[in-house]
């Protein structure tokens, strides 16, 4: 990158780099993002996750300024209103990507460039960097359509990334690559995140949410469902799934598994038994509860459920598939 | 205001980079030069025709006309006296192209005024002008001599007659012709009509394009939807400017350097067909002001037909009704060419759909009071005011817009709540 970057702070300052508050939309006829509330701390990979249609392209078009919400407020950088007045500090990749077809790459890179107000000169610098670090060197004459697939979704990486920005808006940033370009993508992620940067990027893909994000937030039908860190979800809606082993003496350990307080569903094989916790039991009284009864456990563990497991418990099976998106 | 100007750059730049823009750049001056040279080319090319004089007078008319015809640069001409092999065998010649024609004179030229020409370009209004007048000359002067007036005297009032017609313009008598205003305007609604329409769907597929490669969400994010639209009809219609130079400069040097193109030529005698007008300041700031009016009237509109529209075919649809209304001002420019002062050519130069072509047609035609010109301006400078407005709001939404074409009462709902 051709400008220094801040060092990445050990503790991310308190003051979230966006938020949103109850922020709606509606649309003839039905309401796509309802009451949403949300905040980013600087310096993180936040994921806003849902099925299709949930809302979540609804929503980082209007954190970009480019819907208006109906209800609610949006702060990016501190300041009311939506990312345009900071467009020079924000990346944006939407979903649907595209150039202009006639242009030549670097015109087009240095258009976009200017756009986001870097002067004419410093964006060509940058763009002939960027081209070169990606293998594009030799195609920035050439015009976009005379570009493969993958080497037009560089170009558009390149062209969300020129102007070096302090946030970075990724609608569905994985969709459509090919592996080789998912690669560079999630190395670029990871790169900017090292350097201080914040990145906002919206999935319906659990697995690579799970392995990236920090923070992040589900919604399902244009609500909240949850949100926060990762590990904080994890340990709030993932810890129901208790494992146990036995090493010969159960004890009371029956009387244990059937407190409804306690135990929602129990799969007891003798030496081993699979718990579900009742909600809001603590495993630790659990444990503590067996000791007592004069169980001899040779395991004990609390499993973390997956990413995935936990968004298709809170959105139920029918919503976690794919829905159809009368906005987009 | 930097972004504005940064998307007026591109479209200038990328569109000036087309081929169609250097095509259209040379066709311009090529069609000039198809109008205003081609007709000069063709009549004087009328004017060495071969003709034959049949004569089957029994006085001096039939050699009084050829000896006048002869004279004339237009013609050559050879007398023969009449038969009917004759007729036949001339017949032949002119189906073979080997001869343009053949006068058949008899003695009811000089009693009733009454020819004969048959050949192969009757109706080229030059030869048979020349050849009225000429066999007209003839038959005054025998008629004259008739009646016993001398010779000498007849030859003495053989004065050619030139009818100088002359346009008056702010009080003023002009130098120009009445000819030169009707052809000045005759173009200025070509020009203006094709002009809009052309540049106006430019406006269209610019933002057909940014919407259907979905670049325009990367931009709105960046500046104003209406900031887009605005940079984007500036840069069009600054190319289209700049195409005007290109024709206004070639169209220039074609003219001063037209005698090249007819070396040996009678100009003269074609530029009574057609006249080359004259373009004062006055007029080419009318031109101006009116095109690039009706350029934003229209663009606004054609931005918004394009911001509705999710394909190519779907806009050639929808943009139908916005080129009937230009169609509509260049066809009734024909009916205003007739009488420039009349209640419907002022209705028309008032309308803001139809004055960008109305008005400087009628400027060009004839004397305009300026509170009229004032007046025009006034109301289509609120239309574009009003128009854009509206146009900008459906342009805002609908860039978004995927799917279905919306209807009028999605329109409405947009314009009301966008």
């Amino acid at each position: 990158m051709a400008s220094p970057s801040p060092s990445p702070s050990p503790s991310p300052s308190p003051t979230p780099i966006l938020i949103l508050d109850r922020v709606s939309k509606r649309f003839a006829g039905h309401t796509a993002v309802d009451e949403l509330s949300l905040s980013v701390s600087p310096g993180v990979i936040y994921g806003l996750l849902g099925p299709n249609g949930a809302g979540k392209t609804t929503t980082i078009r209007m954190i970009m300024d480019i819907l208006e919400p109906d209800g609610g407020a949006v702060r990016v950088f501190g300041e009311p209103g939506g990312g345009r007045a900071h467009s020079e500090r924000i990346g944006y990749l939407p979903e649907e990507r595209g150039l202009y077809r006639k242009m030549r790459v670097l015109d087009v890179l240095v258009f976009l460039g200017e756009m986001k107000g870097v002067d004419r000169r410093q964006s060509r610098q940058r763009a002939e960097t960027w081209l070169e670090r990606l293998g594009l060197a030799q195609w920035k004459r050439r015009r976009v359509d005379e570009l493969s697939k993958g080497m037009q979704q560089k170009v558009q990486f390149i062209s969300t990334m020129l102007h070096d920005p302090d946030l970075l808006v990724l609608d569905e940033p994985f969709s459509g690559l090919d592996p080789v370009n998912a690669q560079v993508m999630k190395d670029t992620v990871l790169d900017l995140r090292s350097r201080g940067k914040t990145i906002l990027f919206s999935t319906h893909i659990m697995e690579q949410a799970e392995k990236l994000c920090e923070q992040l937030c589900i919604i399902a039908r244009g609500r909240k469902l949850v949100d926060g860190a990762l590990s904080d979800i994890k340990r709030t809606h993932g810890g129901h799934h208790l494992v146990i082993g036995f090493d010969g003496s159960l004890g009371g350990a029956a009387q244990v598994f059937a407190d409804k307080g306690l135990v929602s569903k129990v799969d007891n094989y003798g030496q081993y038994a699979e718990l579900e916790l009742a909600s809001g039991a603590d495993p630790q009284q659990i444990l503590q509860r067996l000791v007592t009864s004069g169980a001899r456990l040779s395991k004990f563990e609390l499993q973390e459920a997956s990413l995935n497991k936990i968004f298709i418990d809170l959105v139920g099976p029918d919503a976690a598939r794919a829905e159809v998106r009368p906005d987009a | 205001m930097r972004k504005v100007w940064v998307v007026i750059r591109r479209e200038f730049v990328e569109r000036i980079r087309t081929r169609w823009f250097w095509v259209m750049a040379l066709l311009g001056p090529l069609f000039f030069a198809a109008v205003f040279v081609l007709p000069t080319v063709l009549a004087s090319r009328g004017g060495v025709r071969q003709i034959v004089v049949v004569d089957a007078t029994t006085g001096p008319v039939g050699a009084r006309i050829t000896h006048l015809l002869n004279d004339s640069p237009m013609f050559r001409a050879q007398r023969v006296p009449a038969s009917g092999e004759v007729v036949d065998s001339l017949t032949t010649e002119v189906e073979q192209k080997r001869l343009g024609g053949f006068l058949i004179v008899t003695d009811a030229a000089a009693d009733s005024g009454k020819a004969e020409y048959r050949g192969s370009n009757v109706s080229g209004f030059a030869t048979v002008g020349a050849l009225e007048r000429t066999i007209g000359e003839v038959v005054s002067a025998v008629r004259l001599e008739r009646e016993g007036v001398d010779p000498r005297v007849v030859a003495r009032a053989r004065i050619p007659v030139r009818l100088e017609t002359k346009k008056i313009a702010g009080g003023k008598t002009t130098g120009e012709t009445a000819a030169q205003s009707f052809s000045l305007a005759y173009f200025m609604g070509i020009i203006l009509y094709t002009a809009i329409l052309l540049y106006g769907i430019n406006v269209m597929s610019s933002v057909l394009e940014e919407k259907t490669t979905r670049i325009v969400e990367v931009l709105v994010s960046s500046l104003r939807p209406f900031q887009l639209m605005l940079g984007k009809v500036l840069g069009v219609g600054a190319v289209s400017i700049f195409q005007f130079l290109i024709w206004g400069v070639s169209a220039r040097l074609l003219f001063t350097h037209r005698p090249a193109f007819l070396t040996g030529r009678d100009v003269g005698e074609a530029d009574q067909i057609f006249q080359v007008p004259h373009v004062s300041g006055a007029t080419a700031a009318v031109f101006i002001t009116y095109f690039l009016g009706g350029f934003f009237l229209y663009s606004a509109m054609f931005a918004a037909v394009g911001a509705i529209s999710s394909s190519e075919q779907e806009a050639r649809q929808a943009q139908q009704p916005i080129s009937w209304l230009l169609v509509l001002s260049f066809v009734s420019m024909f009916g205003m060419l007739n009488d420039p002062g009349s209640a419907f050519a002022i209705t028309l130069s008032l309308i803001p759909f139809s004055s960008p072509i109305a008005m400087p047609v009628r400027w060009a035609a004839g004397n305009l009071p300026v509170s009229e010109l004032a007046l025009s301006l006034a109301i289509l400078l609120a239309a574009i005011g009003g128009v854009t407005w509206v146009a900008a709001r459906i342009y805002r939404v609908g860039i978004l817009m995927t799917g279905k074409r919306p209807n009028l009462k999605d329109l409405v709902r947009w314009i009301r709540t966008a």
